[in-house]
Parts: C-alpha cells; structure tokens; sequence
C-alpha cells in the first residue's frame, strides 16, 4: 500500500540517515501512517528525541515541531513542554540506550505521574551509533563490542518496567509487524496518559554481525521467526518458548 | 529607639527560635524599621543548637549579621554559654528561661530572669509557647517594637490553629516584663 | 528591544521576605510561569513558595526526579512559550551543566537561581560558600557565554531575578543569579513595587530562528504549535534548525555568534556599583554577601580618614573587564574578598596593572567585618 506522506517530511529532508537494514526506517514510515490515519494536525504535533540513532527518526525529518535533546533527557524536556502547553500532542520517539539506560530514570518518572505522552522505544537491543556496545536490552550471552564473550547480564523488559512503574498503555510489537504496530501507535496517539510502545527494530550493522545474522534480511527473518503473541505461546514447549519474544497489547 | 540594635535571640531546635526571630523582624517592618534577620542551625532539624537574629535600624543596614548584640534571649544554658560574652558590656541586655539557665555573675551585664517555660506550662497548658512568652516581656521590657506590630505579625505568621494560643502567650510575657520592669 | 511595564501580581508595599522568597515574586513579576526543581538546601524555600505562587497565578509548577530533569523541563517549557526557571545549590548545579550547555546552545531563555553553598561535593549543606562563581561560565563543554548576577541583598534577590528574565528574553540566553546561603536565608524589608518593566523574546514568522545577519544577532524566537514547525537541536545546525555535524563553516559561524551576541552587547548588560572611590587609593572589589562587609568596612575606615572605595559588581558574567581596568588605574592596590579560593580575584588580575591582593575564606562562615579589617591593615 502505498501513500503520499511527503507532507508529513520537512521539506529539505532528502533521504534518510539509516543504514541499509536498519529497522528505523520502516518505523519512521510506520508511525507517519498512524498519524495520516488519524488526520493528526502536525503543526499540534511535537517529536521529542534524546541522542542516538533513533533519535533521527523524527528529527528533523518530520514536518511537525521536533526537539532534539541531550541523551537521556527527551523525556524530561518533552514533559516541560506538554505541562506548560497541554495543548501540543507530545510524541518521543528515541531509543533503547537513551530511554532505558542514560534515561531510565526519567522514564520510570513520566510513567509514574502518567503524563500523556506518546513514547515509542525503537529497541536494537545494542548501542549502534557508538559502535556496538552492550546495552540495558541486550540479550543475555550476545556478543557486543564491550562483551566480546557474550553479555553476561539479564536485560530490562521495558514493558514490565514501565507497567510497573504506572503506565497506562504499554504494549510491544516489532518492525517486521507492521499492520499491528501502526494500530498501537493509533492507540497510544488517541490514549490519555503515559503510553509506552516498545519496538523492536534490527541493527545488523552493530548487532547482527556479532551475532551470526550478517544479512539484513536474516535479522528480519529472524525477528519475523521469534515474535510471536501473547495468545500463541500456548502449547509451546519450555524451549520453544525461551527463544520466543511475546508481543502484544499489555495494557491499553 | 535610634540607630542601631542588635538582637539574638538563642536555644537549640525545636523550642521556636525561629518563629519568634521572625515575628519580632516582622513587628519590625511594620513598624517602618529597616530589620535584618538572619538564622543559624545545623543540619537537623530538632535538638541542635540554634540560634535567629534581628538588626532594627533607622536606614538600610550595611553588614546584616551581628557585630555585637544589645540584647540576648537565651532559651538554653548551651546558647547562653556560648553567647553571653557577645553583649554590650553596660549597656546589653540578657532575657535567660530561669528553669534552663545558670546565669554568670561575673558580666557587667543587666540579667532579667524570665520563668517563661514555667508559665508556658503552667498558664498555657502547652511548653512550646516559651518563645512567644519571652518576646510578651522582651517587648514590654524594651519597647524594641510596638504590641500592634507583634500582634499582627502572630496573624500573618501562625497558622489559624495556634494563633489564640500565641496571643495569650504575648499577653503572659508581656505581664512577667511589666514585674520585671516594676 | 521593546519592553512594556505591567503590573505586579502581588500587592504593592514594604514585605519581611527571605532573599529565597523575594527571589521567587520577583520572578513571578517578570511573568515566570513555570518551575521545575528538585529539592537542595539552601534553596528549597524558594521552590516552595514557587509551588504555591504558581498556582495562585496559574502558571505550572512540577518538582522532578533530579536537578538534570529539573533543567531538561524548564527548556521544554521554555520553547512550548514559557517564561521558566529552577533553583538548585552546588551539587543540582553541576548535575544541570549539560543542559545549561545545551540551552546556551541552542539559544534557549531560562532563569537558574544558584544559592551557593559550602562546596565542594556535598560539602557543608547549612553553610555559606561562593564557590560555584567559575562553574557558572565554564560548567558546561565547549565555548559558549551565560549571564550571571549576583545580588546582595533580599530586595536584589527579587530586582536582579526579575532583571534575569529581562535579559534571558532578550539575548536568549541562559541566565543565572549567583545567590549564597546567606543571602538566600537573610531575611530583611523589602519594597515590592506596583509596576514593573519586563522585556518578552521576540516572534517573528517565518524568519530563521537559529541565524541572524548580524555576527552578534539575536535570532527571534517562534514556540513549538505556532506552526513553524521548528526543529530544534543541541547538534550543530543552520539558522533553520537542520544539522550540520559535518560543516566547519556553519560550527564556526554559530559558535562565534552566541559568544558574540553577550560580549558584543556587555556594556547593556553589566552593571556595577561605585562606593567612594573618588579619592580612593585603596579599593575593594566585591559581589554578593561580602559586599555588605565591604560596605560596612569601608565606612568604618573612612571614619579613621583611611582612602578606600569599593566596587561592587551586580554583574558577574559578561565580567564587568571595563569598569575593573578603569578602577584599577585610579587605585594604588585592588583587595578582594570572597567565600572561595580567589576565583573572581584572579579574572580582576587579568584587567589591571596596579597590585591585586586575594582574601579567601571557605570554612562555611561568611566573612566578618573584624577579618575584612584585619586584612586591610596587613596589607
């Protein structure tokens, strides 16, 4: 299906900033759609973003206000905004380092007073922009630029964290899921309060590479093979289950 | 009153020092004085010595600490210690709780003894009224503000709850001062 | 730049305010409509009457989860088209230095009142320091310029925030009042005033919000929802917010202009204050609550007949360089007096041939009249 979103691309804007294979391409098309479906005025709209290579998706591409911060912070920045004027749709889009680890603080903040903002975490699981190293979200025994044996530690579910830390809509879907992600961004768009969406996005630059996915097409397969719902884990064995990432609506 | 004077008012933490340093600073600004108040603490919040001090004066106060005091209130024999050297020999002033201190005899230095816990106890019903007990006879002793200033100073100041109490508590210091005077 | 005078939203009169309180009706009469802090001592009064003020006049108040969220929302705030503010003291002022780089940057108005206290690291909480005067201009990475006050009194604690905002508006520039403990906690009379001139940043539609065609230009500044679809970013970019990671021209050509925009303009922004310095052969020079010492030293000695003045700067960054060199060509030897180790006695050095002498004291104390005399009769 294709449509005419060159409106909705800051005029300027030529091409994108993402290599070949990255997921942050067809997230930053995907959340376009959410907003073309729901006739979102973009002069109302504001795209906050921290540091790293998610933060590109909305800035500047995006034709609507965009916010650039430092890392960690775009949580933070994007809360003073949508206080003082309530009326600005106040949308972050960043990623799994800069909301979970440099941020997490912040975020776990903005969920417990279930400020009505739009997060969307486009999650590699890695530090792609600095070259690979191990982050909150990376799989226990990948290997990274900094965990060259493998990471020997368990990563964040950021949908439990943020659940847990009081947000109101939270769900997680992946890139290669395309048609349920933009109905979840609709909802977290049309949802009053802190709504969280965790996607899962591949880097074959930083992580596949390192973690015998070299193709780019073999990290989609792979998510495409892994993501599965909540409704299908039944009748999974032990094993089968392990390799498995849940997604879905956790809360809406 | 012209020119400048200086008072501290002394105790540890928790006996209202720093209630009775602010509305004495406020009588002040309503009476049309210049005031410089300032409060000194350590870090928690009950028990440790503490002390809240008060320049009256006629202009604009250059150095708005203390440089010498004309006069002492001291709430504990800690404060009273550690201050009574600071007073103007013959002319100073020292107001001590006589249930709390043990005054010096050796300072050139005119000493009211006020049982302001005692009364407090006592006439009040409630310990914690011992600070506005000493500025009733501070003010009555001194006339270092006016009773209307102080009076609307407790409204501003105090909570709804507590001002009748603090009320009476001015009108019982003001009653030891007028003996002490008499 | 225009101004207009409004009226203060608090009753005109003679108020008992603590330089905390005073500093918080001043802001709220400069039109600061939203706070974001984090709880410190000594400055957490002023973010207390802040929470209640706020509300009053329905401006929005939110305490936060750290000093670096505190000054990450009140940047927010400022581009969604608030006038906004935090406090803090020593260790939340470091925790904000990126963000302050980022607001210098990126050309943002906000006000932080620093109410310093005894440093380094924790330090002595309670006590009295004036040691954050260097961290001010050079906290933060890379070459960019603040503005810093530095009042000395509860009355300058409200007239210098309210002119904070003023100048923050106009230069777009991040803007501190470097307050101390003793100043933030002193409580004295002070005059509130039935109007006030406050100065609002500049909106112009469709014009560049991060260029000027002057090399010391002040950009206008739209707010996020005016449909200007602003991109804003602590990344090097162009005068449309696009960013130039790559291009020395444009880095040189930004980093010059926010440097250029407060040096080229110091002469408007740096105040100071002469005391009898006619004849004098000796002067202090002096800032926050040492300036009453000095005062009050320099009028006890020139009762002994002895020539000395002071020079007192309300201004601290832009550093007040003309009004120092002019003073020390007329004075035989400069003394500066100061709760740390030297830090504005060694930007005066810079400016003047006569002798410069340094007193320092950081023990948590402020420094009396009889250690200021002491000093000036060694000297």
């Amino acid at each position: 299906m294709t449509r005419a979103l060159e409106k909705y691309i800051r005029p300027g804007v030529k091409s994108t900033p993402f290599c070949p294979g990255c997921g942050h391409g067809i997230l930053m098309g995907l959340i376009l759609r959410a907003i073309d479906d729901l006739k979102m005025e973009m002069k109302k709209m504001l795209f906050v973003s921290g540091i790293g290579c998610a933060a590109w998706i909305p800035s500047p591409h995006y034709n609507g206000d965009t916010l650039h911060t430092l890392h960690g912070r775009a949580i933070a920045f994007a809360t003073g905004a949508k206080l003082y004027n309530p009326d600005l749709c106040v949308m972050v889009v960043s990623g799994d380092g800069d909301l979970s680890s440099i941020g997490g603080n912040h975020l776990i903040h903005a969920a417990r007073r279930n400020i009505d903002l739009k997060v969307i975490c486009a999650n590699n699981m890695i530090y792609g922009m600095t070259g690979g190293q191990v982050a909150s979200t990376t799989p226990k025994g990948s290997r990274t630029s900094t965990t060259g044996e493998g990471n020997p530690y368990r990563p964040f579910d950021l949908c439990k964290l943020v659940e847990g830390a009081g947000a109101t809509y939270v769900a997680r879907f992946s890139v290669t899921q395309p048609i349920l992600l933009i109905q979840s961004i609709k909802k977290a768009i049309l949802h009053k309060g802190f709504s969280f969406i965790d996607v899962l996005s591949p880097c074959p630059t930083q992580y596949g590479r390192r973690n015998r996915l070299d193709r780019p097409d073999e990290m989609m397969k792979d998510l495409i093979r892994r993501c599965i719902l909540e409704e299908e884990i039944e009748g999974l064995t032990e094993e089968e289950r392990a390799e498995k990432i849940i997604t879905g609506e956790f809360l809406s | 009153m012209t020119g400048i004077k200086q008072v501290r008012l002394s105790g540890f933490g928790g006996q209202g020092v720093v209630l009775a340093g602010l509305l004495l600073g406020q009588a002040g600004v309503f009476d049309g004085k210049y005031i410089s108040g300032s409060n000194s603490y350590g870090a928690q919040a009950r028990g440790s010595g503490c002390k809240s001090e008060v320049i009256f004066s006629d202009g604009p106060v250059d150095f708005p600490h203390l440089t010498t005091a004309d006069i002492l209130v001291a709430m504990s024999q800690g404060a009273y210690d550690l201050y009574c050297q600071d007073v103007k020999k013959e002319s100073g002033l020292i107001l001590y709780d006589q249930g709390f201190v043990t005054p010096r005899e050796d300072l050139r230095v005119k000493h009211l003894a006020i049982p302001a816990t005692d009364v407090s106890i006592k006439r009040l019903k409630n310990k914690q009224a011992a600070n506005i007990v000493f500025l009733g006879a501070l003010i009555e002793v001194t006339h270092i503000v006016s009773p209307k200033a102080i009076r609307k100073a407790i409204l501003v100041h105090v909570g709804e709850r507590f001002q009748s109490l603090n009320l009476k508590a001015l009108r019982v210091g003001m009653e030891l001062g007028r003996k002490m005077d008499g | 730049m225009p101004s207009k005078w409004v009226k203060t939203p608090f009753p005109k009169g003679r108020y008992y305010f603590s330089g905390n309180e005073a500093a918080a009706e001043g802001a709220i009469a400069a039109g600061c409509r939203f706070y974001a802090g984090y709880p410190i001592t000594p400055s957490s009064e002023l973010m207390e009457r802040m929470a209640v003020r706020l509300q009053e006049v329905g401006g929005v108040f939110i305490q936060m989860e750290d000093e670096i969220a505190s000054i990450s929302a009140v940047i927010g705030a400022s581009w969604a088209g608030a006038k906004a503010m935090t406090a803090t003291s020593g260790p939340g002022f470091s925790l904000m230095q990126e963000s302050i780089g980022y607001a210098a940057f990126t050309e943002t108005p906000c006000v932080i009142i620093d109410v310093q206290r005894a440093g380094p690291c924790t330090g002595q909480a309670t006590k009295v320091g004036s040691g954050d005067i260097m961290q001010a201009k050079w906290g933060s990475h890379g070459d960019y310029q603040v503005i810093a006050l530095s009042p000395w009194s509860s009355q300058e604690m409200y007239d210098l925030t309210l002119r904070a905002f003023n100048l923050s508006e106009t230069y777009r520039v991040p803007t501190m009042v470097m307050a101390d403990e003793a100043i933030g906690h002193l409580r004295e009379t002070i005059q509130i005033p039935s109007r006030v001139e406050i100065f609002d940043r500049m909106k112009r539609k469709g014009r560049a919000p991060f260029d000027s065609e002057e090399e010391d230009g002040v950009p206008p500044m739209p707010s996020f929802g005016e449909g200007e679809r602003l991109a804003v970013t602590g990344s090097t970019h162009d005068g449309f917010g696009f960013r130039k990671t790559d291009d020395p021209q444009v880095h040189a050509r930004l980093v010059s202009r926010i440097n250029k925009k407060i040096l080229n303009h110091r002469r408007t922004i740096i105040e100071t204050e002469d005391y009898l310095i006619e004849d004098a052969e000796i002067a202090l020079i002096t800032y926050g609550f040492t300036a009453r010492t000095s005062l009050y030293v320099v009028k006890r000695l020139r009762k002994e007949d002895w020539k000395i003045g002071m020079l007192r700067l309300k201004t601290l960054w832009p550093f007040p360089d003309e009004a120092v060199a002019q003073l020390g060509k007329r004075v035989r030897k400069i003394l500066v007096p100061e709760m740390n180790l030297g830090q504005v006695a060694g930007e005066v050095r810079k400016y003047v041939p006569c002798d410069v002498h340094s007193l320092t004291q950081t023990n948590g104390e402020v420094i009396r009249p009889d250690v200021l005399i002491e000093t000036l009769r060694r000297m």
